[in-house]
């Protein structure tokens, strides 16, 4: 029983990481068009920042947050200067093919820019992770991690603060009329490129404070950041673009599969689970469960 | 370009690259022939991308399924037994071990389209890393597997199995740019429900061009096993394996036979400079990080079509016919 209750914590948490990851992505995809393959590498810089604001500059948790965040909104608004805005001036042919190899070279020279500094300056063995013991809660006779809840706490906040930005303030409407209707949203006169602006700085930093969390529990290492662009675009193939509560349950799937998997098969089949999710949808519904995948 | 200016041009070349093993140093040797493999892969990307319009980003998985083909075969008695034939016969095993694995591949893979099917791609490299790394009775997992001794080919007989197959695959190319199998490549990349409807079979040129992208460069990677004698996920598998060949092509302009060559040229000049002759402090990821980034923002139809360029190319072919 307390194993199913750990497998179970452990699985939402790591799913909720996920359905944050992914559907950030997805955001992205839908309003500009632009694939970023360098996502999963913000999620490690946002782990390897926290990681030297929290352990080796020993600033307050509450200094952290905000310094955090303005970090983070600078290096989304460079990303936004020196690569969407290039890309979207294009035409709808090169788009395709430039998003996808200026952001694969941008991911290749960020994962090696932080391996060098990090290699130089901190540690020869770059991992990336808080050590923040918090004690296990004890409930009805089980131990049950606490780091593990936190990020579900926080990951639901963060969740329901996202849903609230897309569909209570004007800036997150008028991302949604982007994403579901261009030409609509030209004619009513919007500003496409302050919306994009917007949607970058927001699922940047939602990117980077997941990162964070999620280096709470798992180490992580700097060439990991392809491989979490692939997991979170298994899942957006899983859930269809666009879709939040579709995100959330594929989110969740995806890391309950994961951790029961690895389980059973042992950790280092782990990664394969989700190549083979993703396949196995290849095959049965390739437009996806909860969604349509229009791109 | 006309065939026979083509010839004109093809017959010297091919003449100086035939006589250059004679003059060059070892190091510059091994210069040139890991430059024919990375043109095999990189003219074999363009197949792909350059007629047919999918971006293949794991160019490199058939490079790996090729080398690890051969040396695991080589690795048996019975392969052994069959002496200077087995060569050939280990070969011929991985060309079509790999023709099978990238038909099964492009059953799956081409549900897919534009985005979705360029990232899609780059979970093949990754999920046969991890096959390789965790069958390691089989395959040696991160030790790596070796080949017999008596196997080896020397850098000298390599470069020249290397010169052929980099003319092999930039002849499909050309034929390609000039043919029927071609214009249907090029129909599926400007309109595939406009090909379907003149009655093209497009799931099935799709498959075919597929796994005639994968041919030459699982040759390739049998050549490049037996000459370096040792192959481990990370030499034949990397990520650069499949991701240095598109740059290769986007910088020298895909779609075009010769745009493979000229990226090679610049990317391999970029590369040897600055790993023999100057050192970095960074590692040289970055490098072509940040190449791969201008490349894909700036010139995105590749050097060959580059407005600059093509005005340098009016003006000559103008000096050429007052010349005449």
């Amino acid at each position: 029983m307390e194993m199913i209750i750990q497998l179970l914590v452990s699985g939402i948490s790591l799913g909720g990481i996920y359905a944050l990851l992914s559907f950030s992505f997805s955001m992205v995809i839908s309003t500009t068009r632009v694939l970023n393959i360098a996502h999963g590498v913000f999620f490690i810089w946002g782990a390897a920042i926290c990681a030297i604001m929290v352990m080796h500059l020993k600033l307050h948790p509450g200094i952290v947050l905000p310094f955090f965040i303005v970090v983070f909104a600078a290096i989304a608004y460079l990303f936004y200067i020196a690569v969407v805005k290039v890309l979207m001036k294009k035409g709808s042919h090169y788009i395709l093919s430039g998003s996808i190899l200026a952001t694969f070279g941008l991911a290749l020279a960020m994962e090696s820019l932080m391996n060098t500094l990090w290699v130089a300056f901190i540690d020869p063995t770059p991992t990336f992770m808080l050590q923040m013991e918090l004690p296990p809660i004890e409930f009805a006779g089980m131990l049950i991690p606490s780091n593990r809840l936190a990020i579900i706490l926080l990951g639901a906040v963060m969740i329901i603060i996202f849903h609230f930005l897309l569909t209570k303030t004007f800036l997150g409407k008028s991302a949604r009329a982007m994403a579901q209707n261009l030409d609509g949203f030209l004619v009513l006169g919007l500003n496409p490129q302050r919306i994009t602006l917007f949607v970058i700085v927001v699922t940047t930093i939602i990117i980077a404070v997941s990162g964070a969390l999620y280096s709470l529990v798992i180490p992580l290492e700097v060439y990991e950041g392809l491989p979490l662009t692939l997991k979170a675009l298994t899942i957006i193939i899983l859930a269809g673009v666009g879709s939040l509560p579709g995100t959330i349950a594929a989110g969740v799937l995806l890391g309950m599969a994961e951790v029961i998997g690895s389980f059973y098969l042992g950790s280092v089949w782990a990664p394969v689970i989700s190549y083979a999710i993703l396949f196995f949808v290849l095959i049965v519904k390739p437009s996806g469960f909860f969604g349509r995948v229009s791109i | 370009m006309k065939l026979n200016q083509l010839i004109r041009w093809f017959i010297p070349i091919i003449l100086i690259l035939l006589g250059l093993p004679y003059f060059l140093s070892p190091y510059m040797l091994m210069v040139c022939y890991l430059s024919f493999i990375w043109l095999v892969l990189a003219a074999n990307f363009d197949i792909l991308d350059g007629f047919m319009g999918y971006i293949h980003l794991a160019q490199g998985v058939y490079f790996g399924v090729g080398a690890y083909v051969a040396t695991l075969l080589l690795g048996m008695p019975y392969i052994q037994s069959l002496g200077m034939l087995s060569i050939p016969v280990v070969t011929l095993a991985a060309v079509i071990g790999a023709g099978i694995v990238g038909f099964f591949i492009a059953l799956l893979i081409f549900r897919l389209k534009g985005l979705y099917f360029a990232v899609t791609t780059l979970v093949l490299i990754f999920l046969l890393q991890i096959i390789i790394l965790n069958l390691s009775q089989i395959t040696g997992g991160s030790y790596g597997a070796f080949v017999p001794n008596q196997f080896y080919i020397s850098t000298f007989n390599a470069y020249y199995l290397a010169l052929i197959l980099a003319v092999i695959s930039i002849g499909i190319n050309y034929h390609l740019s000039n043919s029927k199998i071609g214009l249907a490549f090029q129909s599926i990349r400007e309109d595939e429900g406009a090909a379907a409807s003149i009655g093209l079979k497009v799931a099935r040129v799709k498959r075919v061009a597929y796994v005639l992208s994968t041919l030459p460069s699982a040759a390739a990677g049998v050549v490049f096993a037996l000459n370096s004698g040792f192959i481990d996920p990370n030499i034949a598998l990397g990520v650069e394996r499949s991701l240095i060949p598109p740059i290769m092509a986007m910088l020298g302009g895909s779609g075009h036979f010769l745009g493979p060559v000229v990226g090679m040229i610049i990317i391999r000049f970029i590369d040897v400079l600055f790993y023999s002759y100057v050192t970095l402090p960074v590692s040289s990821m970055l490098l072509f990080g940040v190449v791969l980034m201008l490349v894909a923002l700036f010139i995105p139809e590749g050097l060959l079509r580059a407005p600059f360029v093509k005005r340098i190319r009016q003006r000559f072919s103008k000096k050429n016919d007052e010349a005449s």
